[in-house]
């Protein structure tokens, strides 16, 4: 395994700030697991702590799906990428925002007042979940993200062969651009706030986010497995095609209860319901194709890429079907049934994405021709137990929440602080095996290729 | 099916299918400021207040947020409101047990944050949060049970019929009963049900005077669709 071309190499500065994201992603998790116990736990409050750890995991799936870009688009085009200065700059100002940004917050929940109003928005944090960056830094990420598309684009124009994958991997990578610009204005009402805000992250996670998915995923196992292009291709486009069918509308999800027109309910409960679909037609996709090969050089590669599969459809579609329907959401909704779905699909769907892109180029980027996998098994399961266990006991906790303070009328507090505090201890353990797992994986990360491979 | 029919289902189906979500968010806003109060410069500035202080980094509103701490959406309909100033102000001097903490709200924010919970917990959610349907039945909700729920709970009409979905399935379900029925039908079928309904297997009830009757039907007539409020 060579890679073709030299500036392909970029893709490594990516996966290497990914992999220490993840890493930081996972330390803050620990904190918030154990504040759940004890709020006073550490100098910085819950609030900081858990916009650490979401952001983290945004920005280092981004970063890595950026890297797994710049490796496939001078694949597929058969070219050099059109400017790696360029490529270097975009990541170095992306680590200097991202470090910017962190600052801003950690100063935010030492001394709220520190976040001022300039310009008529927050210097520091916006105070919006999941988009909590500040104005200033949403242009900074929106110039890099424009800068990485015309990069991009550019290289294919180089040659003009436009594959399937490239096409449908730049088109997910484009919608997500534009997809950021409903979260960057302000409105007085708080339904049009969650409106709007709704755009960018349904449609990311599951628009956006999963049309790239759809096209890593179609390239990976291209790449491993050794099939037909015309073959993946064709299927890519039906499972993204079905992804964008049901995800588009499945918006309406989340439209249920936040003060919008009722029709949302019928809308949202229809589409959603079938969104598991397309997730359950990749998987039997992995599945078919790698039963169709026999010669698979990288197992490791494989392995991720059809745990990916796996994961993706259990931890977003049928973690997420279960409540997705109005009857059952008008109980769960708000509640912890929702982190549950939201830990399993982030690391089904995206996190295993990445770092299975990252074990199918890494090794060619490094130039290693066969390299021992058995670390790589190691974490994946490692990871992957202690995620599927996190995941049960944030849903039992979400079932016993449901349960008594939705329908029994208990307070919130009651609930949370006795009834499920066995739940908090036995997810701050698995919050501990996990980051056991994901520290065996960077060191893998920093020793492939560079030492002998011992089979 | 081929790779270009493939390609073009996938990009043509997609257009389509965000034109009609387009189309849907455009109704929608058009829709929105009549399913809740007109929103003051109070109200505005405590929104202000809330990104501040980045309270859906713990809080969830509308059911949405980080999942730490108590839902907002109704908590200014709940609690009262010199309660709310003082705990956002000091939350430990009001309950030491509190887990949240003292973040510099001042007496001005603190104003305008609980009229900007005023008015979210005035929004039409489509009936967000539910009522607890347990406590409900139970009468446990912090209210008095009224005469006519008492004589029901005495009489057993809980063993044969439900009030959202407490009780038993042999008889109808009287969840709603009260948009279907008056008075003068409820209480003329207590005392005797195989004349207003044919073939009813109620027995009648000839024990309870008048007035019990009458109070009974009163809580009937209480069951109606959980009206959204305006």
């Amino acid at each position: 395994m060579t890679i073709k071309h030299e500036s392909q190499k970029i893709a490594q500065n990516f996966y290497t700030f990914a992999v220490l994201l993840f890493l930081v992603q996972v330390l803050v998790g620990i904190i918030a697991a154990v504040q759940f116990m004890w709020p006073d736990f550490f100098i910085l409050n819950f609030n900081t702590i858990r916009t650490l750890h979401i952001n983290a995991l945004v920005v280092w799936l981004l970063v890595g799906m950026m890297g797994a870009t710049y490796y496939v688009v001078p694949e597929e085009s058969e070219t050099e990428l059109w400017s790696v200065p360029i490529a270097k700059f975009q990541f170095w100002a992306t680590v200097i925002a991202v470090t910017a940004v962190v600052v801003g917050y950690i100063i935010m929940g030492l001394n709220p007042q520190a976040n001022t109003l300039v310009f008529g928005t927050r210097l520091l944090n916006e105070g919006r979940e999941y988009i909590e960056a500040p104005r200033w830094a949403d242009i900074l990420i929106v110039v890099s993200l424009l800068l990485f598309l015309l990069n991009c684009f550019m290289t294919m124009f180089k040659t003009k062969k436009w594959t399937g994958i490239q096409g449908t991997l730049l088109g997910g990578l484009t919608v997500l651009a534009l997809m950021y610009i409903p979260g960057m204005f302000y409105t007085k009402s708080l339904v049009k706030d969650q409106f709007w805000w709704w755009w960018v992250v349904h449609l990311w996670v599951e628009g956006a986010w999963e049309i790239i998915a759809g096209a890593l995923l179609a390239f990976m196992l291209m790449k491993v497995t050794g099939v037909k292009r015309e073959v993946v291709e064709k299927w890519m486009y039906i499972e993204v095609g079905l992804v964008m069918f049901t995800g588009i509308l499945g918006t309406g999800h989340h439209y249920y209860w936040i003060g919008t027109p009722s029709y949302w309910l019928w809308v949202g409960g229809i589409f959603s319901s079938l969104e598991p679909v397309p997730l359950l037609v990749m998987v039997w996709d992995a599945f078919r194709t790698t039963r169709e090969t026999r010669e698979v050089t990288n197992k490791a590669g494989l392995y991720y890429t059809v745990a990916h599969a796996i994961f993706n459809f259990v931890g977003a579609g049928l973690w997420g079907v279960i409540h997705t329907l109005p009857q059952v959401n008008k109980w769960t909704h708000g509640t912890q049934i929702t982190t549950a779905h939201g830990h399993l699909a982030f690391y089904g769907a995206y996190v295993l994405l990445v770092l299975a892109m990252i074990y199918v180029t890494l090794p060619a980027i490094r130039g290693v021709r066969e390299f021992n996998p058995s670390r790589a098994f190691k974490s994946f399961w490692i990871m992957t137990i202690s995620m599927v266990f996190i995941v049960l006991t944030i849903t039992g906790a979400g079932m016993v929440q449901t349960y008594m303070e939705r329908l029994m009328g208990l307070d919130y507090v009651a609930v949370k602080a006795n009834y499920n505090l066995w739940f908090w201890i036995l997810r701050a353990i698995f919050g501990v095996g996990f980051l056991y797992g994901v520290w065996i994986l960077v060191v893998d990360y920093f020793k492939l290729g560079k030492e002998k491979a011992t089979a | 099916m081929s790779n270009k029919a493939a390609r073009n289902l996938f990009i043509y189906g997609s257009l389509l299918f965000f034109v009609i979500f387009v189309a849907l968010t455009f109704d929608t806003m058009g829709k929105l400021d009549k399913r809740a109060p007109e929103i003051t410069e109070e109200v505005n500035a405590g929104k202000m207040a809330w990104h501040k202080y980045d309270c859906i980094g713990c809080h969830t509103i509308l059911g949405n947020g980080s999942y730490f701490a108590p839902d907002m959406t109704k908590v200014a309909e709940k609690k009262p409101k010199d309660y709310l100033k003082k705990f956002l102000m000091d939350p430990k001097s009001v309950n030491p047990k509190a887990a949240m903490p003292k973040l510099g709200i001042s007496s001005d924010e603190a104003d305008k944050l609980i009229a900007f919970l005023d008015w979210t917990s005035k929004i039409d959610t489509n009936g967000w949060p539910p009522k607890p349907i347990l406590a409900e039945a139970a009468g446990v909700g912090g209210k008095e049970l009224s005469a006519g729920q008492k004589i029901y709970q005495s009489s057993g009409c809980a063993v044969c019929h439900a009030i959202n979905g407490i009780g038993g399935v042999s008889g109808p379900d009287l969840t709603k009963v009260g948009s279907k029925r008056d008075q003068e039908w409820l209480t003329g079928h207590f005392k005797e049900p195989a004349k207003y309904v044919p073939n009813s297997a109620m027995p009648p009830y000839k024990n309870l005077s008048e007035k019990e009757l009458s109070d009974l039907s009163d809580y009937m007539l209480t069951l109606k669709q959980q009206e959204v409020k305006k």
